[in-house]
């Protein structure tokens, strides 16, 4: 606060110049774990392509996408849910169950495209009750969401009685799963049709804005006069439904339904988001991180398998990884000065 | 004055709100009216209910019982966005901000301008209109794209109060307003309390500086224990009286009990 108007001036244009300084380190500082990650990856493309014959060709590349494409899909939705400071645990099961009950309908003879409609329509209706209990009736997600978790699950194992279904190769539902176009796989599109659509979604509407603000300040944001709870319910709608396409995409590319599919998925789409950068705690969020995530999963499991390393080491190098990116996060970026939670 | 008429004549007029929280009874019944363009000073001890009353009348605490009426009419408030579509705006005490969201996003925070329809945000013109609005009540806020976490504590207490004064309120909100700002920042407030008063908007203001209070307000309200037990005009009250109003207004009674 100086009195005279040039003091002021040159006061105002110091400011600048340190709020700068200030907003480009803290710019780094909250995407710092997205860069981290991008790095890693990096080096995991460059190790990979020298060390193992078969990995930077076209056909592994779009093998690769093919087979992250269903993680791909629920960690974009997932972005959404850790945003609010949420969890959803039940992703896997809802993949077992929507890939099994698909199968079974295709085999009862539905129209595939009804019972594609039918399969999304329940993937949602599994989200809205996650939401429902976590948002409207503020009980914890992670309670919720492990409760739907075993139900889901239960009821897949009960539709299947444990057995896989197959589904007839002729049906065109099945081209979701192994077309092709233009040589590139439909589920590598898919997903990413999907992914850009999340990001665009998170970064530049209203929606995608109440979110963040929901995971940084839920109270503050409910003052400010947004439907709180429909928002947090909406995030669970997105990975119910996201869950569901991916039970499809699994289902068709194996032409069949399991009810083992997917378990273990919720926690991969998790590594892949908190490893892209968004925060646990809510408030901090990266699409790009997370699908720079989900890739690095994926490329240290195509990696390892094409250089017959034992599959087992898979787990135990995404897992340090994991543990390390977060480690990185917390001490060694920290020096940026960025808000910390 | 009838009730009737005196409610035609009030901006707003909350009449025995009561609010309970568990075995706290934070609000017993309070009553207070507060006219087109006048400045209102709620005062009294901590925990005497004060910040509760305004969340009622901003719709971010439902109350148990009591009628409020806003410019004649009955209103209830299921949520804030009903109290701020009628043109309330509160700046909160601990300031209702979103850390991880930039200067421009929480200034529009609830009323973001979209295009496309509605379904996008406008980004650009966000920035453009927050810089606008910060320079006409000269915040002094370089960015507006950096995250109010990373500001200071007087630019956030800024910008809490931008949000609230920029959007045409009729009632206008402030619970301490100026506890994080240095002194030239305080008289811009009060400025500010001065001018959107002479534009007709009602002001309630909370605050501990209670010289403030002599310079800007044309009534002083005092609560005590969730009950308002005092209501003086600000410009025959002498500090002395306030001050007794609001921590021994009940003397006699301590006085009895101390012996």
């Amino acid at each position: 606060m100086t009195p005279t108007k040039t003091a002021t001036g040159a006061g105002t244009s110091r400011r600048v110049v340190t709020t700068r300084s200030a907003r480009a380190s803290a710019h780094i500082g909250r995407h710092a774990q997205t860069i981290a990650i991008a790095a890693v990856l990096v080096v995991l493309l460059i190790f990979f392509a020298f060390s193992a014959d078969r990995f930077a060709t076209t056909g592994n590349i779009f093998n690769l996408l093919r087979q992250i494409a269903p993680t791909l899909v629920v960690a974009t939705a997932m972005t959404f849910v850790i945003s609010t400071s949420g969890i959803d645990l039940s992703v896997g099961s809802t993949v077992a169950l929507s890939g099994s009950l698909l199968a079974i309908v295709l085999q009862h003879g539905w129209n595939p495209t009804l019972a594609l409609v039918a399969i999304l329509a329940l993937g949602a209706l599994i989200g809205f009750v996650n939401g429902w209990f976590s948002s409207y009736q503020n009980i914890p997600p992670f309670i919720v969401t492990l409760a739907m978790l075993s139900i889901m699950r239960g009821t897949a194992l009960r539709a299947t009685e444990g057995y896989s279904t197959p589904i007839d190769g002729d049906l065109w539902i099945v081209q979701i799963g192994q077309g092709r176009i233009a040589g590139v796989p439909v589920p590598a599109i898919l997903a990413v049709i999907i992914a850009l659509v999340g990001w665009l979604v998170l970064t530049r509407t209203p929606f995608g804005r109440y979110v963040i603000g929901l995971g940084s300040n839920g109270e503050s944001l409910r003052r400010a006069g947004v439907n709180t709870r429909k928002v947090g319910l909406t995030v669970y709608v997105l990975t119910g439904l996201a869950a569901a396409v991916a039970g499809v995409l699994i289902a068709t590319r194996l032409s069949s339904g399991s009810s083992n599919a997917g378990s273990g998925f919720e926690l991969e789409v998790i590594t892949a988001v908190v490893l892209g950068g968004t925060s646990l705690f809510g408030g901090r969020a990266s699409m790009l991180g997370t699908i720079l995530g989900a890739l690095t999963l994926g490329v240290i499991a195509n990696g390892l398998v094409l250089l017959h390393v034992s599959p087992f080491y898979v787990q135990i190098v995404q897992g340090g990884i994991l543990l390390l990116a977060i480690f990185a996060n917390s001490k060694v970026w920290a020096k940026f000065g960025a808000i910390r939670k | 004055m009838t009730d009737q008429e005196a409610g035609r004549a009030d901006r707003v007029v909350m009449r025995d709100i009561r609010k309970r929280y568990g075995m706290v009874d934070a609000l017993r019944g309070v009553t207070l009216r507060v006219g087109p363009g006048e400045v209102v000073g709620l005062v009294g001890d901590n925990a005497a209910g004060k910040s509760t009353l305004m969340k009622v009348l901003a719709g971010a605490v439902v109350p148990d019982s009591g009628e409020i009426v806003f410019d004649g009419r009955p209103v209830a408030f299921a949520s804030p966005k009903d109290a701020r579509e009628l043109g309330i705006e509160m700046v909160y005490q601990d300031l209702a901000l979103c850390d991880d969201i930039d200067v421009a996003g929480n200034l529009f925070l609830g009323r973001e301008p979209r295009r496309a329809g509605g379904m996008m945000l406008d980004v650009r013109r966000m920035h453009a209109d927050a810089r606008r609005h910060l320079d006409a009540l000269n915040i002094r806020i370089p960015l507006t794209d950096i995250p109010v976490g990373g500001l200071s504590g007087g630019q956030r207490q800024a910008v809490a109060i931008a949000r609230a004064v920029t959007f045409g309120p009729k009632l206008l909100i402030l619970d301490e307003p100026t506890a994080a700002l240095a002194v030239a920042e305080v008289e811009t407030v009060l400025e500010l309390i001065k001018t959107v008063s002479a534009q007709d908007v009602s002001v309630i203001l909370i605050t501990h500086r209670l010289q403030d209070l002599f310079r800007v307000c044309d009534r002083l309200c005092v609560m005590y224990e969730g009950t308002l037990r005092a209501d003086l005009d600000a410009r025959s009250t002498s500090l002395e009286r306030l001050v007794s109003e609001i921590v021994a207004h009940d003397e006699e009674d301590k006085e009895g009990r101390r012996r």
